[in-house]
């Protein structure tokens, strides 16, 4: 009989003390590791604008000096002249132009007919390629430029008004709020960093027809730009 | 302890000859051969019975300890998450072999509403393997006895059997599950449902095998009961051991981890999944080609919490090709996809029923071909037709990443946010139903104050 017990009794408690010992021993180190890793933050980066690599500290400090002289930075977007930029950026027009050269990639040229200042419907679809093409760029520069036929005050009045045809498309096509935040005009008429012949190969709205020092100036170049501002 | 029996063979009981009528005949190795014609007095005593079908109860033994070994690894897996850290999971037949990260059957499971029960109540629950664990003790235990005992008999063998039948009629209830809700088998899972199968065979045989109940005496109901209970003991007492022991205190559950900062939504990009009135609050950040998506979809659905929640969808798709965070495209075409979302926001439940359901399929064509994708979206929904693609759906899916950016989410999917706080990574699988229990009742006294 004590056998009998025995052989029942042995078993039965082997049943509850090994799982028991197993299951507080893993319960016990769950604890630990909990304690040891609360509060959690998350490992995950966090979500921000985007910061390629061209952004260095003298291009970021030459966008933030323009977009606030522009009225990006906390205003409506109200547009800069010739003399603003001029004055703002404190460089030649040449360095003004370089500036953009890495953005190569990102750049779109609208082009316009000579005293113009009409999106064709090529201008119009590359305004509206460029716009889509944000990702986490901050802000985006409209910088229309007119060639030297013609006055300077005439001139002056056409890159605003190709800058504008620019602004007013986007606003008419996407009626988004963050146009008005995020969109600078900067018109230069003819005093200011006239573009070279060699932006011809850049992406144009007119491609495929011919391009020299003057239509190439007859346009609004148009980019987001990737820096954490 | 037991009753007192005759032990049947063993030459100190007589049977009457009516009783060796309805006696099954006997088994060559039990039964005592008489030797030539000697006298019966003067014959020598017959050498001692073997016990007729005694290996069979260690048999069954055996297969209950598989049972445990498969039920402690479920069991382990489970409680190594309760820290809410990332872990390899044991999932394989193969004992000893190596516990996998990432997407598995097993993980599948384990996540899946199904793995526990009293979620709400206990963060994470308690595993169905733990009580799984105890069964298949309690049987390996008893079955031992048996295999011990000298005089077991088909009453004997008939508890057994019958105990038996729990692990199979469980195990045949999680397979069905497995099969009609996760699409998924754990190869952990089919461990245990073998070793139920092996264990009810065997006890069906070790009962078949054993020596028949003598006849006459009365049903041991008294002894049957004692061994229930004592079964009943063996799970209560680890169950009870679990709920004692289990890490209760959690800061993430209590405090989420973050606030929303800019809640507004000008650009109409957070999508209604269909508003529950009176739901709490809730934006459900989620990829919708996101395994991860996918499957917290699915739990929230299992859970039935999502009919306590107003939840509007946020769309963050993790591909590159439209998301700067990323370097590269996780979930290829989700870019595509959230597009389609957006172009037609009063079907965004479809939509996104959709790309769960054709998670695979349409990973595949976003990774292979994205025109097909893009097709196989314009067929599948004409609303959308002319719109994925266009400048509008690009600069609708930007606009929805730059709310992540305005609230400075973590590059991550899914996240959910209840009523502008963040539920914390490691609640959203096992501890979800616990974890959003103890949010509503927090939050159901503060948005009464509010109101």
């Amino acid at each position: 009989m004590g056998i009998a017990v025995l052989g029942h009794i042995v078993p039965l408690v082997m049943a509850l003390a090994v799982p028991g010992v197993l299951v507080s021993g893993w319960l016990g180190d769950a604890q630990q590791s909990l304690a040891a890793s609360e509060p959690q933050s998350s490992k995950a980066v966090t979500a921000s604008v985007a910061e390629e690599g061209y952004c260095t500290a003298e291009l970021k400090q030459i966008v933030r000096r323009v977009a606030g002289a522009c009225g990006l930075l906390g205003a409506a977007g109200r547009g800069c002249q010739p003399a603003d930029a001029s004055k703002v950026v404190s460089l030649s027009g040449d360095d003004f132009n370089k500036l953009f050269l890495p953005l190569k990639d990102r750049v779109r040229i609208i082009q316009y007919d000579m005293a113009k200042s009409e999106l064709d419907e090529g201008g119009r679809q590359a305004v509206e390629s460029a716009w889509a093409d944000r990702g986490g760029a901050s802000f985006f520069f409209v910088v229309s430029r007119a060639s030297p036929e013609g006055t300077v005050e005439k001139n002056r009045e056409l890159s605003e008004a190709r800058a504008k045809a620019v602004l007013g498309h986007l606003t008419q096509r996407f009626a988004d709020p963050d146009i008005e935040r995020q969109v600078g005009l900067l018109w230069l008429g003819e005093e200011f960093a006239q573009l070279q012949g060699d932006f011809c190969d850049w992406k144009r709205s007119r491609t495929g027809e011919k391009c020299d020092d003057k239509d190439i100036n007859r346009s609004a170049f148009i980019a987001w730009i990737d820096c954490a501002i | 302890m037991e009753e007192k029996e005759p032990e049947p063979g063993s030459g100190g009981v007589e049977l009457r000859e009516s009783d060796r009528i309805r006696s099954e005949p006997r088994d060559t190795d039990v039964v005592p051969v008489r030797r030539g014609s000697m006298p019966f007095d003067e014959r020598p005593a017959p050498p001692p019975a073997r016990k007729r079908g005694a290996m069979w109860p260690w048999l069954v033994a055996l297969a209950a300890l598989l049972g445990c070994f498969y039920a402690a690894a479920s069991t382990q897996s489970f409680i190594t998450w309760l820290d809410g850290q990332e872990h390899a999971i044991s999932c394989s037949v193969l004992p000893g072999a190596e516990g996998a990260i990432g997407a598995t059957g097993c993980r599948t499971a384990m996540l899946s509403p199904y793995s526990s029960v009293f979620r709400t109540s206990l963060w994470g629950g308690i595993p169905v393997a733990l009580p799984a664990l105890a069964v298949f003790a309690f049987l390996a235990a008893f079955a031992m006895y048996l295999g011990l005992k000298r005089d077991t008999n088909r009453r004997d063998t008939g508890f057994l059997l019958l105990g038996t039948l729990l692990p199979v009629g469980v195990s045949v209830a999680f397979a069905v599950i497995s099969a009609t809700k996760l699409g998924e088998f754990c190869s952990t899972c089919i461990g245990i449902y073998s070793a139920s199968a092996a264990c009810f065979i065997l006890a069906l045989v070790a009962h078949l095998r054993a020596l028949p109940a003598p006849v006459g005496t009365p049903r041991p109901w008294g002894r049957w009961l004692l061994w229930f209970l004592e079964g009943v003991a063996v799970v209560g007492v680890l169950v009870g051991l679990y709920i004692a022991s289990v890490p209760s205190e959690r800061v993430s559950v209590t405090r989420g981890c973050g606030q929303l900062v800019k809640q507004d939504d000008e650009a109409k990009v957070l999508l209604p999944l269909g508003a529950k009135d009176g739901g709490f609050k809730a934006i459900a950040v989620l990829d919708p080609l996101c395994p991860a998506c996918r499957a917290f979809d699915r739990r929230l659905h299992a859970s039935e919490l999502d009919q306590r929640l107003d939840i509007d969808v946020l769309l963050f798709p993790l591909d590159s090709k439209c998301n700067w965070m990323v370097k590269s495209s996780l979930h290829p075409g989700a870019c595509v996809v959230s597009e389609a979302i957006l172009c037609a926001p009063e079907s965004t439940q479809k939509v996104l029923d959709y790309a769960f359901a054709e998670q695979e399929r349409l990973l595949e064509l976003g990774r292979t071909n994205e025109a097909a994708l893009k097709a196989d979206l314009e067929q599948r929904f004409p609303e959308v037709k002319g719109c994925v693609g266009s400048a509008a759906a690009k600069a609708k899916v930007n606009k929805s990443l730059r709310w992540a950016v305005a609230n400075a989410l973590p590059v991550m999917t899914p996240q959910l946010f209840v009523e502008g706080t963040r539920v914390c990574d490691e609640d959203t699988d096992l501890g979800l139903e616990y974890t959003l229990t103890q949010m509503f009742s927090r939050l159901g006294g503060s948005i009464a104050n509010r109101n």
